[in-house]
C-alpha cells in the first residue's frame, strides 16, 4: 500500500514489493525543505480535518479505535496514553515528541525527520488539539544536524502558514513547538529521563506512576511520543480507522520501520505491516545474506533486544511473537549475523553499549553490568572459567528484576538470548578456548602453511619477532611469541598463513 | 468565517501556485537524496554537478532539480530519480560525480538511459 507517487516511483523494485508505507510515506519523495511539496501532497490534511470535523475527545477514541502502539519500542497503546493525559485537570500539558534515537544501527527517526518534518509537526499539533495542550517540545539528539535544520526550516515554515501558532486555521486552537537539544545520552529515549533532561536536570529516569500523562514535564500531565508515533497520525486521520487496522495483526496494527543493518544484502528501511514474518523481511525485502554465507542470527531490538535463530525465522514481526521468542520489536534495529560472526563477541558488543550508557542510578545496573561485561571479556580473551555462565544468567536475571528503567531492565537481553539459543558457543569458548567463528583474537592460532614460498612478508611484518625463516624457504610461526595481532595473515598474498581456533587441551 | 478546511485548501491552491513558479511541474525533474546517509556517501558532490548543470547549460532550461529525504536504500546511495513526463521514473544509484555529468549528458539532453546504473 504506497501512495500513487510512491507506487510509480518506487513500486516495481523488489526491495518495496511487501512494504507498506505510512510514517514513510513522503519519505525519499518530496523535498523536505519546501513545506509547499508538503501541503500539496495532501499535507496538512489530518489537521485541518481535525480541527473542522471533530471534537478532541473524537481524536482520542480515533486514535484508540485504531490499534497504534507506540513505536519507539514499549508498544504501549497510544490511544490509551492520549486518553489517559486528555482526563487530567491541569492548566497546562505538554505534548513531547522523543526523537532521541540512540539504538546502534537504528535510524529509523533520523529519517523521518529528515525526508518528511512536517508530519512530526502535524502529528504533534493534532496530539495536541487532542489533549488540550498548547505547548509541544521536540527532544531531538544534537548529533542529527541535519535533521535539526530542517526541522526548524519545517516549524518556521509551519508558523508562517498558521499550522503551528495561534489560532491554526482560524479556529480556536493554538499551539507552537519548540526544539530541545539532547546531548546523546541513551538513557535519555526513557520518557521520565527525557523529562528531566528538557527540564534542565541530569537525564536520569523516576519510577512510575506517577505517569508522564498524570505528572511529566514541569510537574505537569504530558504525552510522550516517539517521532515514529506521530509520523502514523495524520494517516490514521486521514483514511481512517478502518483502513489503519485492516494493516498488521490482532493486537499489533499498522506498520513498523525497520533498519536492516549487518549481514544483509539490501541494508536499507524498510517498513513493512505487521505480522510479517523474520524469513520474509530477511529473505524478500533484505534480498537474504550476501556471499552465499549461512543466516546464524538475527538480533531485534537493538541493544535491548535478543538475538534469534533460524529456528525462529517463521517468528511474527509483532510486539506479542516477538516477545515470546525472547526478544522485542524495540525500536526497530534488526542486525543480521551470519556464520561468520561469533555471538560471545557479539553479545559484548551490546553489553558494552549498555554498560557504558548506564546512568548509575540503580546499582544492579550501574554495578552489574560492569560485572557482567568482566566476565564476558574474560571469556573472549580465553580466560573463561568453569561457572562463569551461570554467573552470567545469575547477573542478568537481576538485573532485569532489580533496574528501574528500560535501559537495566532490557541491558542484559542480548547476553541471555545468545546463551540460551548460543549456549554450546559459550561453552567452547570457555572450556576449550575455541572461537567457531574465527573472530575472538586471543583464542585464534596463525600458522604457516605449505603454500608459503618464502617471501618475508609476515616476518618483516611481525611486530615481536615471532617469525623466522630464511629467504626462499618456508617460515614457522613461533607460538610462544606470537601476540595474534593478525599482521602476518594480512600481509601474506599467497594465502600460506591459516587463521584457526580449534578446541585446546586442558591442563 | 470559513472552516480550517477551507482555509487548507486555499493554502493547497497557493502552494501549487509557489511550486508551479518555481518549476515544480516541469516535464523534465531531478530528484537527489540528501538526508544525511546520503550526503555521507557523497550525493553533496552529485548535487553540486546538477546545480552547476542546470544553472549554467542553456538546453536544460526549465528542468526541475530537487532534494529528496531517503527511501531507504542505503547500500545504493547517492540515488538520484529522472522524471520525464509520459515515461517511467528512473533510478540511478551509486551515483558519483563523474557519473552526474554522464547522466545529464546521456540521459537528460538525449533520452538514453544508462541502464546498468539503474536501481532494481
Amino acid at each position: 500500500m504506497f501512495t500513487d507517487r510512491f507506487a510509480s516511483v518506487f513500486g516495481t523494485e523488489s526491495f518495496f514489493k511487501k512494504q507498506k508505507r505510512i510514517a514513510l510515506k513522503n519519505c525519499g519523495l518530496i523535498d523536505p525543505e519546501n513545506i509547499n511539496d508538503y501541503i500539496y501532497a495532501d499535507g496538512y490534511k489530518a489537521l485541518g480535518t481535525v480541527l473542522t470535523k471533530m471534537t478532541p475527545k473524537d481524536v482520542v477514541e480515533t486514535v484508540k479505535a485504531s490499534g497504534l502502539r507506540g513505536r519507539g519500542g514499549a508498544g504501549f497503546p497510544t490511544g490509551r496514553k492520549w486518553e489517559l493525559t486528555a482526563q487530567q485537570e491541569s492548566d497546562e500539558k505538554f505534548v513531547v515528541c522523543n526523537a532521541d534515537e540512540g539504538d546502534p544501527g537504528a535510524f529509523m527517526d533520523r529519517s523521518v525527520v529528515e525526508g518528511d518534518p512536517h508530519t512530526v509537526i502535524e502529528g504533534m499539533a493534532i496530539g495536541g488539539y487532542a489533549i488540550g495542550s498548547s505547548k509541544g517540545v521536540v527532544y531531538i539528539r544534537a548529533e542529527y544536524p541535519l535533521a535539526i535544520k530542517r526541522l526548524i526550516k519545517a516549524i518556521d515554515d509551519a508558523r508562517k502558514e498558521n499550522f503551528l501558532g495561534k489560532n491554526i486555521l482560524g479556529s480556536n486552537f493554538s499551539f507552537d513547538i519548540e526544539i530541545r537539544y539532547g546531548a546523546g545520552a541513551f538513557v535519555c529515549g526513557e520518557e521520565t529521563a527525557l523529562i528531566r533532561s528538557i527540564e534542565g536536570l541530569r537525564g536520569m529516569p523516576k519510577s512510575r506512576p506517577p505517569f508522564p500523562a498524570a505528572k511529566g514535564l514541569f510537574g505537569k500531565p504530558t504525552l510522550v511520543n516517539n517521532v515514529e508515533t506521530w509520523a502514523n497520525i495524520s494517516s490514521i486521520i486521514v483514511n481512517g480507522v478502518d483502513w489503519f487496522s485492516s494493516i498488521g495483526i490482532d493486537k499489533s496494527k499498522g506498520t513498523k520501520v525497520f533498519a536492516l543493518a549487518g549481514k544483509i544484502v539490501n541494508t536499507g528501511l524498510a517498513e513493512v505491516p505487521m505480522g510479517m514474518t523474520l524469513r520474509e523481511i530477511i529473505y524478500d525485502v533484505g534480498g537474504g545474506i550476501p556471499n552465499g554465507k549461512k543466516f546464524k542470527a538475527v538480533q531485534t531490538g537493538g541493544p535491548s533486544g535478543g538475538c534469534l535463530t533460524d529456528k525462529m525465522l517463521d517468528t511474527k514481526i509483532d510486539y506479542e511473537s516477538l516477545m515470546q521468542a525472547g526478544s522485542i520489536m524495540g525500536s526497530g534495529g534488526m542486525i543480521v549475523i551470519d556464520e561468520d560472526s561469533c555471538m560471545v563477541n557479539i553479545a559484548k558488543f551490546f553489553l558494552q553499549f549498555t554498560q557504558d550508557e548506564s546512568c548509575g542510578k540503580c546499582v544492579p545496573c550501574r554495578e552489574g553490568t560492569k560485572r557482567m561485561l568482566e566476565i564476558l571479556t574474560r571469556i573472549t580473551d580465553g580466560e573463561g572459567k568453569p561457572g562463569d555462565i551461570e554467573k552470567l544468567e545469575e547477573l542478568g536475571n537481576v538485573i532485569k528484576k532489580a533496574s528501574l528503567c528500560g535501559l537495566g531492565q532490557s541491558a542484559p537481553n542480548p547476553v541471555l538470548s545468545t546463551i540460551k539459543n548460543f549456549r554450546e558457543e559459550y561453552e567452547e569458548h570457555v572450556y576449550q578456548k575455541k572461537c567457531r567463528a574465527v573472530v575472538c583474537e586471543k583464542l585464534i592460532t596463525y600458522t604457516i602453511n605449505d603454500k608459503c614460498i618464502g617471501c618475508s612478508a609476515c616476518r618483516r611484518a611481525c611486530p615481536v619477532v615471532a617469525i623466522t625463516g630464511a629467504p626462499k624457504e618456508a617460515h614457522t610461526i613461533h607460538q610462544e611469541l606470537c601476540i595474534k595481532c593478525g599482521k602476518c595473515f594480512r600481509s601474506c598474498k599467497f594465502h600460506a598463513i591459516d587463521k584457526t581456533s580449534e578446541a585446546k587441551e586442558q591442563k | 468565517m470559513s472552516s480550517p478546511l477551507a482555509v487548507l485548501e486555499a493554502k493547497k491552491q497557493q502552494a501549487k501556485k509557489n511550486l508551479e513558479e518555481i518549476g515544480y511541474f516541469s516535464d523534465v525533474k531531478i530528484y537527489v537524496g540528501m538526508a544525511t546517509c546520503e550526503i555521507a556517501a557523497g550525493s553533496n558532490h552529485v548535487m553540486e554537478v546538477f546545480q552547476n548543470a542546470v544553472k549554467e547549460d542553456k538546453s536544460l532550461k526549465g528542468v526541475y532539480l530537487s532534494q529528496k529525504g531517503c527511501a531507504g536504500r542505503c547500500n545504493l546511495e547517492p540515488t538520484v530519480e529522472i522524471y520525464q513526463k509520459g515515461k517511467d521514473p528512473v533510478k540511478y544509484v551509486k551515483v558519483t560525480a563523474e557519473n552526474a555529468k554522464i547522466i545529464i549528458e546521456k540521459h537528460i539532453k538525449k533520452g538514453e538511459v544508462i541502464k546498468e546504473w539503474v536501481g532494481k
